[in-house]
């Protein structure tokens, strides 16, 4: 690839997604580039970049993908868990009514790993965590995810961040490669079909203090990403939080969150005065 | 139109922020509403609430979205220009029969803008109107927006229009360099067709 070729790439990647490259990542780009050259039959780099640019066959997908993390497991990008239960949840606590249900939704959640790495988290970082009624909702759009969510049976590599003491006390071993979630902290996280850009799915679903919509916005058009931004925005309660994927930025997709920088992570919040939705 | 129907397009210029806000998104689907919420937006001063009247019409996605949003185009607030501009990037195809229009308007900054639409336009359908443009065009400004979007999607068949729009600005520094690096990024390649 050359430098022209390179810097064309970029500017057109970070257009349409946000992803952000320098010359620092150049290999890293060129790897992948070379793999979905590979996979897709491209013989230059200016009929692969064509296809990209088409998106013939889902291919901004298929090459987003190879740049990031599919794999979901127990506490990843956990520094978002760290900044909830040091900065959003106290937030979220001023001025809610007493007795009032602290609400978060993990949405795309596929087979449940983040809603109840949620739980867990809360459970074991969150002193506070008695004292609230907490609710915590998995959606996902495919339901065959949800089903697997549900039964809660996972394998070595979805648990390979948590501590030997923590699978301990959360999950029942059922053979030498799997375990599954302990019935009450399955009890503890509901599950249910949701699709983004659908308001009459997603306003069902009530108000929540925050959001993790992880890894899914960058895989919509313009058109979609910018309804899913408004269909989460009247899923928040005013002040609430939406926690986003590491690549991803709102400010790049809608200007109705306001951006807060926290110790542990970039968040995006409704903003308190703008009660509608 | 139903009664529910008048009531929500009625809302867009006349109701509380949270009135206004739920008739954004409801009037697209509702008819009439596409004219309405393109009229509405001239009224709008909530930039929250600019974006779900441009979001719904990037939602419908039909030639009425794209006139209902041109006019906005024209505006003299940068933010509904931008916002205009946005929503017809959003759906560039539907918008692609106006663009020749547009790239001959009398407004510079009308034809400068059209450019950019065209960057979210397949290659083969872009390049040969940009191509056109810089033949044409005397703004040098409304040349460096063609020229940077040619930089990102053109191909060969781009440079002889980059060359004779280079030979015809030679007093002009900053377009002749950039198309210098634009021809630099796409010399060399076959033609895209995506």
């Amino acid at each position: 690839m050359t430098e022209e070729e390179f810097q064309r790439l970029c500017d057109f990647l970070y257009r349409r997604t946000g992803m952000l490259f320098g010359e620092a990542k150049r290999y890293y780009v060129e790897r992948r580039i070379t793999e979905r050259m590979g996979a897709t039959g491209a013989t230059s780099f200016a009929s692969y970049f064509a296809r990209l640019r088409g998106d013939v066959r889902g291919e901004i997908e298929q090459f987003v993908n190879a740049f990031t993390v599919n794999e979901t497991y127990f506490y990843r990008e956990d520094h978002q868990l760290q900044c909830l239960t040091s900065d959003l949840l106290r937030e979220r606590l001023k001025g809610k009514p007493r007795g009032e249900a602290v609400r978060i939704w993990s949405v795309p959640c596929s087979t449940g790993e983040e809603p109840y790495s949620i739980a867990i988290w809360l459970l074991e970082n969150w002193p506070q965590v008695d004292s609230h009624d907490i609710e915590i909702l998995g959606s996902d759009i495919d339901t065959g995810v949800l089903e697997a969510a549900r039964a809660g049976v996972y394998g070595k590599r979805a648990l390979m961040r948590l501590g030997p003491e923590l699978i301990e006390r959360y999950f029942e071993q059922i053979d030498d490669e799997h375990w599954r979630v302990l019935a009450d902290l399955r009890g503890s996280v509901r599950f249910s079909p949701v699709n983004l850009v659908e308001s009459a799915e997603t306003r069902p679903n009530g108000r929540f203090d925050v959001i993790f919509c992880r890894n899914v916005l960058i895989y919509f058009d313009d058109a979609s990403r910018r309804v899913a931004a408004e269909n989460l925005y009247e899923n928040l309660a005013p002040g609430g939080f939406i926690c986003l994927g590491h690549s991803e930025s709102m400010s790049r997709i809608s200007p109705l969150f306001e951006v807060c920088r926290y110790a542990d992570a970039i968040v995006y919040q409704r903003p308190l005065e703008a009660a509608r939705g | 139109m139903g009664g529910d129907d008048g009531k929500v397009l009625a809302a867009l210029t006349s109701g509380t922020n949270d009135q206004r806000w739920a008739a954004a998104r409801a009037a697209g689907d509702i008819p009439g509403g596409v004219q309405a919420l393109g009229r509405a937006l001239s009224s709008e001063a909530d930039p929250r609430l600019r974006e779900a009247f441009f979001t719904s019409l990037m939602r419908a996605r039909s030639l009425e979205a794209v006139d209902a949003v041109l006019p906005h185009l024209r505006s003299d607030d940068a933010n509904l220009r931008t916002g205009a501009l946005d929503a017809l990037r959003g759906m560039a195809e539907t918008a692609a029969p106006r663009l020749p229009i547009l790239l001959s308007d009398q407004d510079a900054d009308v034809r400068l803008l059209a450019c950019e639409i065209l960057r979210d336009l397949p290659s083969a359908e872009a390049t040969p109107l940009l191509c056109r443009l810089l033949e044409r065009e005397g703004q040098v400004n409304v040349c460096a927006s063609a020229v940077e979007v040619l930089a990102e999607i053109g191909g060969p068949e781009a440079l002889p229009a980059l060359a004779a729009c280079a030979a015809r600005f030679p007093n002009e520094p900053f377009l002749v360099f950039s198309i210098k690096a634009a021809s630099a990024r796409i010399g060399g390649q076959p033609p895209e067709h995506g």
